[in-house]
């Protein structure tokens, strides 16, 4: 109870900060924004295309390509340039033109187009996207030649020419060819895979910013009257926190439902989107209350706030994907797993990507519900030295 | 028998190498006021916190209404009223605001709670001002809500610690008068200050506090007595006293002697016999006398007598 009563004169303190206002409401929607037209809304997947032939037909396809709106086709000089871009990950997939192809379709032989990709899975849309072009493509040469041959017919000679015709035009095959391992997570369109991350760096660096709050409090003497009426150091701590709890499952609920709303971003199941978030936002709060409990000083826990609130992000798989890391260096993903961001980030891939349920995560969320326990129950102890050392 | 609100003893703190506090202890019942007098630095504070369950302690024990009290026993806080040194509100909630919080923390609410701040802000006279912000007070002002706090749930023993310090002689006045008020309604006081004139007009017994230790306790005619028939003489002066006092100390009739900053305070058995002697003596030694005082001994001689220093402001 008497936590509660802490916790809400925290947040009537916070609101009635003008600039905190700005804080909790406007600069999430800023984030929202920014985040949304770099990976959201026109996002394009990249598709290299290397046409080895000028002839018509092929020049043709590349146009056809071009014209899809999902699709931005990079043209490369080179196979083995391409091939090294898809392996970068510069390129969501790249498809090579063989240089036969207007003669081989003329001649009625099977020509194959190579489609690169980290793996078939991976850029099935891609794919679907170019075989389309091509079934296109192959739908006007068979009516190009029909009209050709024929001029003005009836229905029933066209569809028996039409049907004639077929052995004229050469049939093209998309070959799929992986490249490179595959480390990206199937289906996972690039934003949503950002919009999680960002998620996880938003909240808790935000929540680290307010361990100035408990600072204040020991500052103006407030935290030590607290302690001298009948209420516990832990009482004082955990009301701290919870205000600042609020606050973090408040912008990150804020960011979480305007993307959704805004760009469509896929938070899996709604319920245990949300439960993923509060976990993480006590476990936010906490090492806040900890820095709050460490340092005497504003300006000391700001830096070291921004310091750990974008260091352990990074660490954690919030700026680059925990895949990429076992690519770098073998034992950077168990290292990562330090941190509270990759069991988060876990969390969020089970439910996003493999329809994970409660059952799939729960030892996720009882990971983070530890770090939040440890984190308060240390600053608990270091609270209590210093107001009563 | 009775009991006794605050019972206190051995009471010990030792920061570092500095002893703050050493064996300090003394009781305070319903109703009584006790003064803590010293100095600067004399222990005033971090023995109040230890009674208060702020700090821990090295050494001793406290009860308060017969309950120990620890740093973590909400019990025998429940019974205490601090008012700390330093005020310590938010600036950024209103007087009522700040009140109702700790009135929560006191486990009170609703509509009792409600009645009470109104009624401390009557008495702390701020109820044309209890829904500014605090920051925007004087410093008086400020003071004023910080002794409020204290006061909202009627503890059994009050605490102020220097709560006049910095504020202009008519809030001081009030503040004053309504300690008085709560102690004759039963209000068990104690009161730190190193105002002498506070210690005299509100305290039923003082304990004079020096370098972490009691000195001397008791009421005033008690503590005077302790000083026999000197009489309290204090001279202005200009110039360097050093070689005043040394000169002075060797005379007759002269018990104790203390330059400060432009005055020379003394002990001086039947100062008007000795007066004419003492004034050549400071003269000679090349100090102006712009100023004599000649006094009954009061509380700040008994420092001078018990310390041979002055209690200085
Ligand atoms: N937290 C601390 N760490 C180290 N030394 C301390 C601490 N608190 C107090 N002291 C020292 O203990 C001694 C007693 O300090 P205290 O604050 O109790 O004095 P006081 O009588 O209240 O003085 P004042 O009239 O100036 O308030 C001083 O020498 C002070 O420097
Ligand atoms: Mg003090």
């Amino acid at each position: 109870m008497k936590s509660f009563t802490i916790a809400a004169v925290n947040l009537k303190r916070f609101v009635r900060d003008r600039s905190n206002v700005f804080f909790v409401f406007i600069f999430p929607m800023l984030l929202i924004l920014v985040l949304g037209s770099a990976f959201g809304g026109d996002f394009q997947a990249r598709l290299g295309v290397i046409a080895e032939s000028e002839d018509p037909l092929a020049q043709d396809l590349v146009t056809r390509l071009q014209a899809i709106e999902t699709v931005a086709v990079v043209e490369a000089d080179s196979a083995e340039g391409a091939l090294r871009s898809v392996e970068r990950g510069e390129l969501e997939a790249a498809v090579i033109i063989p240089a036969d192809y207007d003669e081989a379709i003329g001649s009625g032989r099977t020509v194959s187009v190579e489609f690169l990709a980290r793996s078939a899975q991976e850029a099935s849309s891609l794919r679907s996207n170019v075989e389309s072009a091509i079934t296109q493509q192959a739908v006007v040469l068979r009516a190009a030649r029909f009209a050709e041959s024929e001029g003005l017919a009836t229905f029933d000679a066209a569809l028996s020419t039409a049907t004639a015709t077929e052995g004229f035009i050469g049939d093209v095959s998309v070959d799929v060819v992986a490249v490179g391992e595959a480390f990206a997570l199937d289906e996972l369109g690039q934003f949503d895979s950002s919009a999680q991350t960002q998620l996880l760096l938003f909240v808790f660096l935000t929540s680290l910013a307010g361990s100035s709050a408990l600072i204040q409090t020991r500052r103006l003497g407030v935290a030590r009257r607290m302690i001298a009426t009948p209420t516990q150091v832990r009482n004082v701590l955990v009301g701290e926190g919870l205000g600042r709890f609020a606050v973090a499952l408040v912008q990150g609920l804020f960011i979480m439902i305007g993307t959704w709303l805004i760009f469509g971003v896929d938070w899996g199941d709604p319920i245990l989107a949300t439960v993923i978030l509060l976990l993480f936002s006590l476990v936010g709060s906490g090492a806040a209350m900890l820095m709050g409990a460490v340092f005497s000083n504003d300006e000391q826990a700001g830096g070291m706030g921004v310091l750990l609130g974008l260091g352990l992000a990074a660490l954690g798989g919030c700026m680059m994907p925990l895949q990429v890391f076992e690519l770098i260096a073998p034992g950077l993903y168990t290292v990562a797993h330090i941190t509270p961001h990759a069991w988060g980030l876990e969390a969020f891939d089970s439910i996003v990507l493999s329809n994970g349920t409660f059952t799939d995560i729960a030892v996720f969320l009882l990971i983070l519900v530890g770090y939040a326990v440890v984190f308060y129950a240390l600053a608990i102890w270091r609270l209590r030295v210093v107001l009563t050392r | 028998m009775t009991q006794r609100t605050l019972e206190c003893s051995g009471l010990r703190k030792v920061f570092d190498d500095l002893v703050a506090v050493d064996d300090v202890g003394f009781h305070i019942d319903a109703g009584e006021t006790y003064g803590l007098l010293g100095p600067n630095g004399a222990g005033k504070t971090t023995s109040i916190s230890m009674i208060s369950g702020l700090l821990m302690r090295d050494g001793g024990t406290v009860t308060v209404g017969g309950r120990e009290m620890t740093t973590t026993s909400t019990d025998a806080k429940a019974l205490l009223g601090l008012v700390p040194q330093d005020i310590a509100v938010y600036p950024d909630l209103t007087a009522r605001e700040n009140l109702t919080f700790f009135g929560r923390l006191y486990d009170m609410d609703g509509k009792t709670l409600k009645a009470r701040a109104d009624e401390v802000l009557e008495i702390i006279g701020l109820s044309d001002r209890a829904d500014d912000r605090t920051e925007d007070f004087s410093g008086g002002m400020k003071r004023r809500l910080n002794i409020g706090i204290g006061l909202l749930h009627k503890p059994a023993l009050l605490i102020l610690d220097e709560p006049t310090v910095g504020v202009d002689p008519q809030s001081r006045n009030a503040i004053l008068e309504s300690v008085e008020h709560l102690s004759r309604e039963g209000m068990a006081v104690l009161y730190t200050t190193h105002y002498m004139e506070e210690a005299e007009r509100l305290c039923d017994r003082v304990g004079i506090i020096d370098h972490g230790q009691i000195k001397a306790e008791g009421t005033r005619r008690e503590l005077v007595q302790m000083v026999g028939q000197h009489d309290r003489v204090r001279l202005e002066t200009t110039g360097s006293v050093d070689a005043a006092v040394a000169a002075l100390d060797a005379l007759d009739g002269v018990a104790k002697s203390d330059g400060g900053d432009g005055s020379i305070e003394l002990l001086v058995i039947e100062a008007g016999e000795h007066l004419t002697e003492i004034l050549s003596v400071v003269t000679e030694s090349g100090v102006a006398v712009s100023g004599v005082d000649i006094d009954e001994p009061n509380l700040e001689s008994v420092f001078l007598h018990l310390t041979g220093r002055a209690l200085r402001d």
